[in-house]
């Protein structure tokens, strides 16, 4: 493919600082102790005051929690994803080498938060609903195991998902003017088991009462959670320019600039790149 | 020296970023896995009477050969890492103990030996070396894919197999796997819904795990081809899709 290349001589490089894990490492900590924390919670409150709807303790310990965690979630979303739009960069064509790699370094790290946040709700949190739901009978579609699974730890995915998505469409040049299909998938595609839930406890209302787990009622969260396995595409459309960004800050290599990766983000995708990261 | 160092630091730098690529795509095959597993295939993972001879040796292996295939498929063609299937299956039982041994057990009190998951991964090793020596998906197909139908049941035999001894309870004959159902109640898994040793194939005795694991192996063959193409041309795909101010004047028009 027919490329406009540039030499670099003398190329800034990014302090080894501008690589540190403490965002990610902050972010994930935060998860992995709330994470815990509310399974305590429901170890305290989900048997002894989740089982009867209607009773007064149920508003208390598990609706209320419903209502403030959705309220919560729907400002975090809206000030993470209105933050990272608002302060996105106008001037893109003109990022430097060392800018580049350091956000997406930023990015790596974001979806590395999302990645350990859809651990959490599509397997750990899923497969725990199925322990909840064989130990009692299902009386509400708000049972605390769902107030947990997914009204919490879905939302919490989706909002590093698509914050990751902005923050890449809004600050560097591969995907600011096209979309990725792979990285679209790999969070439309999970984010969109949330509202099947929708089916799930329209279904389980309506006809199927018990917790089959392979009943075809559920089958839509399988379908959408395979999109998870597009994180391999969004990887392979990712490491080129990472490594030609390394390749030209570090050893003067020729690089395509940012605003031709913006005119054309398939170029900057180069197959071969993978085989020499191999090597 | 001032060469040196700056290798060094371009190496760590890239380091770095294959530490978080690994990791990442660690974390998101298993929630992609894992919530496919469960709601697939799951019954027979989460209750050792459900891991009978009849069905569970043909839903698990056709239902979860489809992300190693994909998985293999990216691996393989773009990085010649003979390690997809071997990746997933690893991923997969980890999200499986996690929850096994923290929640049904730690927070229900199922015992262990109720809900311990079933393994893939000798079967995935093999599947994956099938890959390696052939270079070949389709010979992978055909000969991995039978290998991991027939594979599955007796790779896992030496877990389940005491659970499968006979015992008499209450005048009746029952394996030891149904006895540890009697005493455990699942409310939501009642009976009547339980897919255990049903249907006519149970005409063939002692035969029926064979029958099984052929039926298996057959469709675990069909369904390791589209998921390899799933995964080299859609999953694995490195498609961008522009925007329509950044189209050019001549696709506009059109």
């Amino acid at each position: 493919m027919a490329q406009t290349q540039t030499t670099a001589t003398a190329v800034a490089r990014p302090p080894l600082t501008a690589f540190s894990w403490k965002s990610a490492g902050i972010a994930i900590g935060a998860l992995i102790v709330f994470d815990v924390l509310i399974n305590v919670y429901e170890r305290l409150f989900a048997l002894t005051k989740g089982l009867d709807y209607t009773s007064a303790d149920y508003e208390t310990y598990w609706m209320s929690m419903l209502f403030a965690e959705l309220v919560m979630e729907a400002i975090t979303a809206g000030a993470l994803w209105g933050w990272l739009w608002m302060t996105r960069d106008r001037a893109l064509d003109r990022l430097s080498p060392a800018e580049e790699l350091k956000r997406y370094w930023a990015l790596a790290l974001f979806v590395v938060t999302y990645t350990y946040a859809a651990y959490a709700g599509a397997s750990y949190f899923t497969e725990q609903d199925g322990t909840w739901h064989q130990t009692v009978i299902r009386d509400t579609d708000f049972t605390p195991s769902h107030v947990i699974e997914f009204y919490q730890s879905y939302p919490i995915y989706i909002i590093f998902g698509v914050g990751s998505l902005v923050y890449a469409m809004t600050r560097l040049p591969q995907f600011a003017k096209a979309f990725s299909l792979p990285y679209v998938i790999l969070v439309g595609s999970p984010a969109m088991i949330f509202p099947n839930v929708g089916l799930n406890e329209f279904g389980h209302t309506r006809w199927f009462m018990e917790e089959l787990f392979v009943a075809p009622l559920h089958w839509g969260f399988v379908t959408f959670g395979w999109g998870a396995l597009a994180i391999l595409g969004t990887w392979l459309q990712i490491c080129p320019r990472v490594l030609a960004l390394i390749n030209h800050i570090y050893y003067g290599k020729p690089i395509q600039s940012p605003a031709e990766v913006m005119k054309d983000p398939q170029s900057s995708c180069d197959p071969a790149a993978c085989v020499a990261c191999a090597m | 020296m001032q060469y040196s160092q700056v290798d060094a630091e371009a190496k760590a730098v890239a380091r770095k970023f294959d530490v978080v690529v690994l990791l990442s795509t660690f974390l998101a095959l298993i929630a992609g896995f894992h919530v496919h597993q469960m709601l697939v295939a799951g019954d027979w993972s989460f209750w050792v009477d459900w891991k009978d001879r009849n069905w569970w040796p043909i839903v698990a292996p056709i239902m979860e050969i489809t992300f190693p295939a994909a998985v293999q498929a990216v691996l393989w063609t773009r990085f010649r890492m003979p390690i997809g299937a071997t990746l997933c299956c690893l991923g997969l039982l980890f999200g499986e103990w996690m929850n096994r041994y923290i929640n049904f057990n730690g927070w229900t009190h199922y015992p262990l030996n109720f809900v311990f998951p079933e393994t893939f991964i000798p079967a995935a090793v093999v599947l994956d070396i099938v890959l390696m020596l052939t270079g070949n998906w389709i010979v992978t197909a055909l000969v991995g894919g039978e290998l991991w139908g027939w594979l599955f049941y007796p790779t896992n035999w030496v877990m389940i197999a005491p659970f499968h001894l006979p015992v008499e309870y209450q005048g009746s004959l029952m394996s030891v796997a149904d006895v540890i159902n009697y005493m455990y109640v699942r409310t939501s898994t009642p009976e009547y819904l339980r897919i255990v040793e049903t249907g006519t194939m149970r005409s063939f005795a002692g035969g029926v795990t064979g029958v099984a694991a052929f039926f298996s192996a057959f469709v675990s063959v069909c369904m390791y081809v589209p998921w390899w193409l799933m995964g080299a041309h859609f999953f694995g795909s490195t498609k961008f899709f522009k925007t329509y101010e950044s189209a050019s004047t001549e696709v506009k028009h059109a």
